[in-house]
């Protein structure tokens, strides 16, 4: 069943098309992956996507319905630019967030004890935020994000600037979500994470979906036409290979990929005479290598920011 | 537009200001601050006179310096046996404050007297001494010139003006223009100041959300219109709750200072001459409130509710369009223009209500909220004019609405350089 339906979306920002004609959708019960590098348009997508921005051109529908003060109330939100007012109480302020995404203020109260109580955060209750330090106050933000019980959730970037602790929490609750049903969007620019959690994933560059669909499949598609490769000695072998393209590389590591006509067995041969080796494994391409190789290097925008 | 949303934004808005230190210290202090002010004009009024500056007067023609030692004692003392050195000296070692010489041209002729003096006393002083002087010097022409009785005292003669206002129905009542051309002023000015200060809450409140970034959580939830709405009824209410407790404060304390202040008054003034005592008198009347129409109260509250409407919208935008308050001056000047030119034009309608100025400056709905509370204080406003101001501020309230919330739904999710005013009209035709 879709869940989140994205049909022909476009939004020009003056003379620059931000989200060029971008269709994709999301299945309900999955973990879906926005991916790209900085700028690609994953953002603005997600901001039409929560109503906050309008679109140019093209439909978005929620369980079938089109966007709008109703579908804001099934979402779950939590931007890329975190923040909550410093002022205010911690619990008052998720009892406000969470009454204006429909909740009963008795409600609210429960649930937030709830959560509160689960992430070790009772005793921050009648504290101002202000007063919480960064790792706690992204813990209330989980909560406010979470706590109306909505069964989508939209994550923006959602691991930038978290402490390894709370990174690994939010990586839990997402997991228990999707366990419980629940339909999880999320963007970022980190491949990696993308290739521990998700179910389906779409691909932006410059404003367009450049690849979508299952994860998985999306992968296998590309073939095993990858070689990882660990050694020890001198690594000058791998500056002589010639039709691979070397995406990870360390001082004993090397993230081959093969190109036309490049034969593994050959790099494995090159490879023994220079140095010693301690693992050689062909596996289908990172989400890294497939992004770089669907989109061409030359195309990529803010090539650096992408890992 | 949901106003279950509305009222949620509204409620946070309130209730966390209505809270904070700040407006707890601001509400107890302008009371504290408003008595403190009367205190120092009454003050003011007792102990001015009691600083002297003694003239020394060396009159040759011996016929003038004891009328005017005679007149205020305090002040003129006769030094005619002195030379004219050393009454200098006099003034150098500050036994007086300065000396005049006045010889028989000076009688005769138009010939102008000469003050040497310290430079101390101000144009205060100077006035007062000129007067003096002149009316002396006319006594004693008229008294060579042999003139009879009664026309020296034709020029002694100083005729009042008393005024009543004769109402529609006929009847007569005092005239309370002076004491009420002082509340209208008073009243334009708390206007004036409300909108600048309230309007400023928003704009920092606006600025607040985006700084602490949970704009987006906010927008993900409410509409901006909603957003914007909420806001500015809720620090309007804000302005409500601290008006009525100042009001009930003023009242409270009017009514305790008036008897008090007068009694004081009466003690004082039974010492000053007769002339003084009777202006003196009157100033209590500044504290004696009751005399107000109560209709002059609601058409405040009125105009001071539409004009915080009119400006905080306007003051919202200028905030979704800045990072920080520094960001805001730039872009405050076109929404501050017209309430200064207001200020300036109720300096002027305080003394003329009716000038063809003050009527037409006073429908302009930018300017409405400081002239037409003024004008209403101060003089008989016609009923249309008053319903046409209001009904005009209605129409700009709706239009500067509609244009500050299309500013504000793109403004709040605008970071890095603040627009310019171009940027800022694309965004109202997006």
């Amino acid at each position: 069943m879709t869940t989140i339906d994205v049909n022909n979306l476009t939004k020009q920002f003056g003379d620059t098309k931000a989200v060029n004609n971008v269709s994709f959708s999301v299945e309900k019960g999955r973990i879906f992956g926005l991916l790209g590098p900085n700028g690609a348009g994953k953002t603005t997508t997600i901001r039409m996507i929560n109503y906050i921005l309008p679109q140019d051109s093209g439909t978005i529908t929620i369980n079938g319905l089109k966007v709008g003060p109703a579908t804001q109330k099934m979402i779950g939100y939590m931007p890329e630019e975190r923040g909550l007012y410093k002022k205010m109480k911690v619990g008052e302020q998720l009892v406000y967030l969470a009454q204006l995404k429909g909740l009963s203020a008795h409600d609210a109260k429960d649930k937030i004890r709830y959560w509160l109580k689960r992430f070790d955060a009772y005793d921050w209750h009648s504290k101002k935020v202000g007063e919480l330090s960064k790792g706690m106050s992204q813990k209330i933000q989980f909560i406010a994000t979470i706590v109306h019980d909505p069964a989508i959730y939209i994550f923006d970037e959602p691991f930038s600037g978290l402490d390894p602790i709370n990174s690994e929490l939010l990586k839990q609750i997402i997991i228990e979500l999707r366990s419980n049903g629940k339909t999880i969007l999320f963007s970022t620019h980190r491949m990696e994470q993308v290739e521990q959690m998700c179910d389906d994933i779409c691909l932006f560059n410059n404003g367009k979906v450049v690849l979508t669909g299952n994860l998985r499949k999306v992968k296998k598609d590309f073939g095993k036409n990858t070689v990882l490769i660990e050694f020890e000695g001198d690594p000058g072998f791998l500056d002589e290979l010639e039709n691979v393209r070397i995406n990870n590389r360390s001082t004993n590591f090397a993230e081959i990929r093969l190109l036309e006509g490049q034969n593994h067995q050959d790099i494995l041969r090159k490879a023994m005479n220079a140095s010693d080796i301690h693992k050689f494994q062909l596996v289908e391409p990172s989400l890294n290598e497939i992004f770089i190789s669907t989109v061409g290097e030359d195309n990529i925008k803010n090539k650096e920011v992408l890992a | 537009m949901s106003w279950r949303q509305i009222y949620l934004v509204l409620k946070r808005e309130y209730i966390t200001r209505v809270r904070s230190k700040g407006f707890i210290w601001a509400t107890i202090l302008v009371p504290v601050g408003f008595a403190a002010f009367l205190g120092v004009i009454v003050f003011i009024s007792v102990w001015e006179s009691d600083t002297s500056f003694e003239i020394g007067i060396k009159d040759d023609t011996a016929s003038v310096a004891s009328s005017l030692a005679e007149m205020n004692p305090a002040r003129y003392r006769d030094l005619t046996m002195l030379t004219a050195d050393s009454l200098r000296n006099m003034v150098q070692n500050e036994s007086i404050t300065g000396y005049i010489i006045i010889s028989e041209e000076n009688i005769t002729n138009e010939k102008d007297l000469e003050l040497i003096y310290s430079g101390s006393g101000g144009i205060q002083l100077l006035t007062s001494v000129r007067s003096d002087i002149r009316e002396v010097i006319r006594e004693e022409r008229l008294k060579r010139a042999n003139v009879s009785e009664e026309i020296q005292q034709i020029y002694d003669s100083s005729i009042g003006l008393e005024s009543r206002r004769l109402t529609a129905e006929g009847q007569e009542e005092d005239d309370d223009t002076l004491f009420l051309s002082a509340v209208g002023m008073v009243m334009g000015i708390i206007i004036f100041g409300a909108i600048f200060s309230y309007g400023g809450y928003v704009t920092r409140g606006v600025i607040e959300e985006k700084t602490n970034r949970i704009i987006e959580v906010i927008a993900s939830s409410v509409r901006p219109i909603e957003l914007l709405t909420g806001k500015m009824a809720g620090v309007g209410l804000l302005a409500i709750t601290q008006f009525g407790i100042w009001m009930i404060a003023f009242f409270g304390l009017s009514t305790l200072a008036g008897p008090i202040a007068a009694s004081f008054m009466e003690n004082q003034s039974g010492a000053m001459n007769p002339e003084m005592s009777e202006t003196q008198a009157e100033l209590p009347a500044f504290l004696d409130f009751p005399t107000l129409e109560t209709s002059l109260f609601v058409y405040f509250i009125i105009f001071l509710i539409l004009g915080y409407a009119l400006y905080s919208s306007l003051f919202a935008a200028i905030g979704s369009a800045s990072d920080s308050d520094t960001d805001t001056q730039q872009l405050m000047l076109p929404v501050a223009a017209p309430i200064f030119v207001a200020y300036f034009i109720m300096l002027h309608a305080w003394r003329s209500p009716d000038s063809m100025l003050s009527v037409i400056s006073s429908m302009v709905p930018f300017f409405s909220p400081i002239l037409m509370t003024t004008r209403i204080a101060i003089t008989e406003v016609p009923f249309w004019q008053i319903g046409l101001s209001i009904v005009l501020m209605i129409v700009a309230f709706a239009g500067t609405m509609w244009l500050s919330a299309k500013i504000y739904k793109v403004g709040i999710l605008s970071y890095g350089s603040t627009p310019g005013f171009k940027e800022i009209l694309k965004w109202i035709k997006q």
